[in-house]
């Protein structure tokens, strides 16, 4: 590291650890700590699972859709999912379960919250809600406590007329469940069916389109728990409140059809219901029926007699979590089963063929373009599939980050990587920054299943430890892509029970050290190659909840996910390697303090939460050795509060940081985090956002940036040497909020100022670089960090009213930029670009596309200075270094400023003698037209005109048209050495020297040329205007000194000029992106 | 804070009111942003508006900026321009035009008719909400909702072209801190948000001085940005200036 870089660290460390002083009683609350911002990397390589999706083919062609993901919001589409938008980020949950258009009102959108694949990791709803303007505004409408909702159907005929299918609480019981009907558009509910116990909810819900007063719904048995679940009773033959119904009064009574009632249905018990009624052909109605034969059914006479029909391995498999079936609109005989592998008949159910081609699996919904049934939108646990040939191909699509990420990691690249895995869909490493944005194809698959964590090795840069469901966990080499099973092995007659979310952790003292836990702790510290079991059984060991071979209910069910009373959470202190936390997944806290000779259940201590828990985060404090947190989760026994509790005693005693009523905090928590430098400062992720304590956890501040949706946060790193805070959410990928000096530096009184500068990381000129290509506009790009100097300050109140500036000083105190500010309560960061104004060029046919922009500024100390309504209110410094992967040195950079400046400085006298020439031509025209073609004078104006017109086009280009003319005049010429000086760093090359001296050289001679015109036909042309009491030609007047825009990339000025400001379609040609930091 | 919004409000001249738990009628809404604007008296005494400043495209690429409205007919031309090259957007009440020089050309081209309606609306004297009233078309409360820390009073404003403008207002000056606008380009909806702030009187009538433009779920990089350094209100006005130009711009 260089003098000057470390100069410029410590001054900004030092600026680091200023902590404002506290003022008023304001303090730091969402709006104030959310302006800090966020910034999503996705990826929408892997995408996520999608629940539901709902679609229209509307009058003018286009396609609508909406998109529900299973834990990542509402994504709209209005051309046949070539793009989306997210149109669900300002609400409260995040997990959707159905979505339904109103067919007479185009505008209206129903929305059940709370997925109904209810898998082990699904999240929670909290009811229904109403778009009545296409999806950009919503309305919860009730049903607060179904939790989710399977299924809505709306009355062809009115609009009024809502079913709502709850399955209802899933870890709970509750009343609040069955099929829920409204008739005044969602004002007022009723529950028109509900089921025979509390675990009894709605499966399914189907209408007549001829006769919307039909319906039929399925109840549904289900329950689950943290250790086992069942779909029915809680075996093939127990009791089970699952049953089918036909209501032919609009729900207000219902039937119940069994197989005493209705010839070819199945005896009971059952479990999940699924119906659909044909809509080309209502009397045509399907059924899949879960029972100890599960299959499809089939009825041709409105439900009254059934056959049964397929049950093929694909018809029956998972039922609980594959139970969709979809009728193609126009062809009562063709219909699609959701499975692991979709699969389509085309003849009535009778017999089944595959039609999932190349996607990912398990697939859950699809929607058929009733206008052109070989078009079909499907979703599945690998995000979203188009298909043109009515289902045998698909297309992925590539523009949905709802990414279901467990865990994050980071390296120490530079930029740095970031790794984890997710929910069926593999572990991950992408980039947290590359030039032209971080595209699907910056991130790279590393191993396969459900992927949990994923470690760079500290030892080894080409070795990732990564992992798949149930601690399978493996050593990936990234050169070779060996990936080599690492995974501890049972003993003699032993079964080790792994969790899904098995966990894995290195530690932070030893470097090659690390730990896995199944009921017993393990570590390595030779990369797997050996383990030391270095615990007894942590957990209860309680028999009852090891039990998985008979999960499932009436179809068995034992996929890992259930897997209990298992090592959750693990946690090596920073301070003394000794010292490891270990949290079970049945609420112990188990604390070593000798490496693991003995071990001590301190969760015990914990008195004020249940003991019916998880402690799903356990985490040894960097600070001090005795202090730990740990995250409590209970949303398996039915409680979705937030439980948080910090020991400093070794597990002596806990203090709770968070519970159900900690204000402005909400969801089951999942991670808690310490800041690196700032021990103040802690992150909690829960399953509806990511908050933030900047007082030890005394206060709460929900951190809500406007881009940011309340989605499930998983984990979080820290990025140390950045100061970034990468977030893994459960539902829409990996965000990270880029440096965190700003909250470092906050107390949690706000500052008493009307605006206050606050200190960020030191600044790099990052070097200049180019990547990406054109994708079109259907694939997601990840947002880079800004690329420039990040300038955070803090404002007391949003500027409504009166001008704020910020501007930048140079070293002497000139104003050398000043930018556009934020001007929302609390934190805000803007950007400088670091540039100087461009050169002044004279104006040509075309523009200039390398002087749009200034040189970047040397390295050095800056002033940044914020004044609101005119009064000078904060000053703060700003140190700039070179980028630290530069191989070049400040000299080299100030070579390079000052070649630029030359440059610029024929560029000002190219512009001056084009204004020069331009004046006299423009009194040449004037004095013409006074006088008559035939006057002698007149051709001498004429011919005079013309010459100096020729030495303008020795300047400039001249042909316009809009053609690529390829015209290269001196302007041109020094356009393009001043883009070969100043787009790369370092010093500029000899050559370019040499080409600025020729060009130097070239334009001296044409302005000898015009002092010549000037000076021996300027007075003889003078003499003669005046011959005639016509005023001289003069250059007296000539001021070429305009006011120059600051400019930019030429590539954002063609990308940007679409917009609200400009009203055009003009094509950007290059993607605008770029690596700065 | 309260002393600050008090202090605010005195600088500004302009009433506040003290946040409080009764709701708002829409028409208390729109009464109470057209006081905070100036009233419908000087609102109505500027015939023509002229702002210069600065405009910096998403990517961070600055213009100089002049935009000349003229109540007449709703008459507008913005002016975007670097190296002497200016991009110019006009509508003369009837027709949308448009002069890009970047790539060579100087000859005015046709606007479409969307994005003739779009520069039209944009450039408003009065601005869409009160535009609207005027016109006769939809408003109605839509509650309120925090943008960015701020409670803001929503109003859903539907023209009568179907265009829909979601205001948000500050609860303290009731000026439009958030206006979410979607309107359909080519049969297909397009929605832009975009944010005010920095107002300042212009003949007794308060213009937002900073404005940031964007999709929805930009980031503010990816915003456009729009800042005002002097405006000028009833300056004469040709209404040439905003017509169609039959031949290529001087050179």
């Amino acid at each position: 590291m260089r003098m000057t870089s470390i100069a410029t660290y410590l001054f900004s460390i030092a600026c680091l650890f200023i902590t404002l002083p506290a003022a008023g009683a304001a303090t730091l609350d969402s709006g104030a700590v959310s302006g800090l911002g966020i910034r999503n990397i996705g990826s929408a390589a892997m995408s996520g699972r999608i629940a539901a999706i709902a679609g229209r083919r509307e009058k003018d062609g286009k396609v609508t859709l909406f998109v529900g993901a299973a834990s990542g919001g509402v994504w709209k589409s209005t051309d046949g999912a070539t793009s989306f938008t997210p149109v669900f980020d300002k609400q409260s949950v995040q997990s959707i379960g159905a979505i339904a258009l109103d067919p007479t009102h185009p505008d209206t959108v129903w929305v059940g919250t709370g997925e109904s694949w209810t898998r082990n990791s699904v999240s929670v709803g909290d009811g229904i809600y109403k778009s009545t303007d296409g999806g950009e505004n919503w309305t919860n409408m009730g049903l607060p406590n179904s939790e989710r909702i399977a299924r809505i159907v709306v009355s062809p005929q009115d609009g009024n007329i809502v079913y709502a299918c709850v399955p209802g609480k899933l870890w709970s019981d509750s009343a609040e469940r069955g099929l829920y009907r409204t008739t005044d558009g969602g004002a007022h509910w009723s529950l028109v069916l509900k089921g025979a116990n509390l675990s009894t909810g709605c499966s399914a819900v189907a209408l007549d389109p001829v006769h919307p007063n039909v319906l039929f719904a399925g109840l549904w048995d289900f329950r689950r728990q943290g250790w086992t679940f069942r779909s029915g009773g809680s075996g093939p033959a127990a009791p089970s409140g699952s049953a089918m119904y036909r209501s032919g009064n609009g729900g207000t009574t219902w039937k119940k059809l069994t197989a005493a009632t209705n010839a070819g249905l199945p005896n009971g018990p059952w479990g999940r219901v699924e119906i659909e009624v044909a809509p080309s052909k209502p009397d045509r109605v399907y059924a899949f029926i879960e029972n100890t034969r599960s299959a499809l059914y089939a009825s041709d006479d409105g439900g009254k007699t059934w056959d049964e029909r397929d049950r093929s391995q694909r018809m029956v498999w998972r039922p609980f979590y594959f139970s969709r079936l979809v009728i193609d609109p126009t062809n009562a005989q063709r219909l699609f089963k959701m499975n692991l592998r979709m699969i389509v008949s085309d003849d009535g159910g009778h017999s089944f063929a595959d039609s999932s081609g190349g996607s990912h699996g398990d697939w859950h919904d699809i929607w058929i373009d009733p206008t052109n049934s070989k078009y079909i939108v499907g979703g599945d646990d690998g995000g979203l599939w188009l298909s043109y040939d009515g289902g045998t191909k698909w297309w992925k699509g590539a523009n949905l980050p709802i990414s279901q990420f467990y865990h994050v990691s980071v390296d120490n690249k530079d930029p740095y990587q970031v790794y984890g895995g997710l929910q069926d869909n593999s572990s991950w490493v992408g980039d947290s920054a590359y030039p032209g944005g971080i595209t699907n194809g910056r991130w790279e698959n590393l191993y396969g299943g459900d992927g949990f964590w994923s470690f760079p090795s500290p030892k080894d840069p080409n070795v990732v430890f990564t992992e798949a469901q149930g601690g399978t966990i493996g050593r990936v080499n990234r050169q070779t892509l060996e990936a080599r099973n690492i995974q501890p092995q049972p003993g003699y007659g032993e079964k080790l029970r792994w969790n899904w979310n098995t966990p894995i952790a290195l530690s932070p003292n030893e470097p090659g050290t690390m730990y896995i836990g199944s009921q017993f702790l393990f570590r390595t510290r030779n990369a797997g190659n050996t383990w030391d079991r270095i615990s007894p059984d942590l957990t209860t060991n309680d028999p009852e909840k090891q039990k998985q071979e008979e999960s499932g209910g009436i179809t068995v069910d034992n996929s890992a996910a259930e897997t209990h009373t298992t090592i959750y959470s693990i946690s090596e202190s920073p301070k003394n390697g000794r010292v490891i936390w270990a949290g079970t997944d049945d609420g112990n806290i188990q604390l070593t303090r000798n490496g693991g000779t003995s071990w001590l259940n301190v969760g015990s201590k914990i008195a004020d939460v249940p003991k019916a828990r998880w402690i799903s985060w356990v985490q040894a404090s960097r600070f001090a050795a005795g202090t730990a947190y740990v995250t409590v989760d209970r949303h398996t026994f039915g409680d979705i509060g937030s439980y948080v509790e910090r020991t400093t005693d070794f597990g002596k005693t806990w203090t709770a940081l968070v519970t159900p009523q900690t204000a402005g905090v909400r969801g089951y928590a999942h991670v808690i985090k310490e800041d690196t430098i700032n021990s103040n400062l802690l992150f909690l992720g829960t399953e509806f956002g990511l908050y933030i304590s900047v007082d030890a956890g005394q206060s709460w501040a929900a951190f809500k940036p406007d881009n940011f949706p309340s989605v499930a946060v998983r984990d979080m790193v820290v990025q140390e040497r950045d100061g970034d805070l990468v977030i893994a959410t459960h539902g829409r990928g990996i965000w990270i909020v880029d440096d965190l000096s700003p909250l470092r530096s906050l107390s949690a009184q706000a500052p008493a100022a009307a605006v206050t500068a606050l200190a960020s990381r030191p600044v790099q000129q990052r070097i200049q670089s180019n990547g990406g290509w054109s994708e079109g506009d259907a694939a997601f790009s990840g947002e880079n960090p800004p690329d420039g100097a990040v300038i955070s300050y803090y404002l007391r109140s949003r500027q409504v009213i009166g001008k704020l500036t910020v501007d930048i000083l140079d070293a002497s105190g000139t104003v050398i930029d000043s930018i556009a500010p934020g001007k929302r309560v609390g934190i805000n960061r803007v950007v400088w670009s670091m540039r100087t104004k461009p050169p002044q060029v004279p104006p040509a046919a075309q523009i200039a596309g390398a002087s749009t922009q200034g040189p970047r500024v040397v390295p050095g100390m800056y002033t940044v200075r914020l004044t609101r309504l005119g009064t000078t209110t904060s000053t703060l410094p700003l140190a700039i270094g070179l980028d630290r992967r530069a191989t070049f040195s400040l000299t080299d950079r100030r070579a390079q400023f000052a070649q630029a400046n030359r440059v610029k400085a024929l560029f000002a006298r190219m512009t001056s003698l084009v204004s020069r020439i331009a004046a006299l031509r423009t009194q040449a025209g004037a004095m013409n037209a006074k006088l008559p073609p035939s006057d002698p004078l007149h051709t001498s104006l004429a011919q005079f005109g013309e010459r100096a017109d020729e030495l303008r086009k020795l300047i400039v280009a001249t042909k316009e048209g809009g053609a690529i003319t390829g015209e290269q005049r001196l302007r041109e010429k020094t356009d393009d050495v001043y883009g070969a000086i100043t787009s790369t760093e370092g010093a500029p090359t000899p050559y370019a020297v040499g080409r600025v001296d020729a060009l130097d050289r070239e334009l001296s001679d044409v302005e000898k040329n015009f002092a010549t015109l000037t000076v021996t036909e300027l007075p003889a042309l003078n003499d003669k205007l005046k011959a005639k009491s016509l005023p001289p030609l003069t250059l007296a007047a000539v001021d070429s000194a305009a006011a120059v825009a600051r400019g930019g990339p030429i590539q954002a000025l063609f990308a940007g000029i679409i917009g609200t400001r400009f009203h055009g379609t003009l094509t950007p040609e290059i993607i605008v992106g770029g690596d700065g930091h | 804070m309260f002393a600050v919004r008090l202090f605010v409000c005195m600088l500004a001249g302009i009433v506040c009111v003290a946040q409080a738990a009764r709701a708002d009628s829409t028409a208390d809404l729109v009464a109470k942003n057209l006081a905070a604007r100036g009233g419908a008296e000087k609102l109505a005494a500027i015939a023509s508006i002229e702002f210069t400043g600065k405009i910096v495209y998403p990517g961070d690429f600055e213009l100089t900026y002049k935009e000349t409205r003229s109540r007449k007919d709703g008459k507008a031309l913005l002016e975007s321009s670097i190296q002497g090259l200016t991009l110019v957007q006009g509508y003369d009440g009837n027709v949308g035009w448009r002069i890009n020089p970047f790539e060579g050309r100087r000859d005015a081209e046709r606007m479409s008719a969307d994005e003739t309606r779009a520069l039209a609306d944009d450039a408003t004297i009065d601005g869409p909400l009160l535009a609207a009233k005027a016109k006769g078309g939809a408003i109605s409360d839509a509650g309120r909702e925090d943008f960015q820390g701020t409670n803001a009073y929503k109003l859903r404003v539907v023209d009568n072209s179907g265009v829909q403008y979601m205001y948000y207002l500050d609860p303290d000056t009731y000026l439009e801190i958030k206006i979410v606008e979607t309107r359909r380009i080519r049969g297909a909806p397009q929605v832009t948000l975009t944010e005010y702030g920095d107002y300042e009187l212009v003949n007794g009538v308060y213009f937002p001085f900073e404005i940031a433009s964007g999709a929805p779920d930009s980031s503010a990089a990816q915003r456009q940005q729009l800042t005002i350094e002097i405006a000028r209100a009833n300056i004469p006005l040709s209404d040439a200036i905003f017509m169609l130009p039959t031949a290529p711009t001087a050179k």
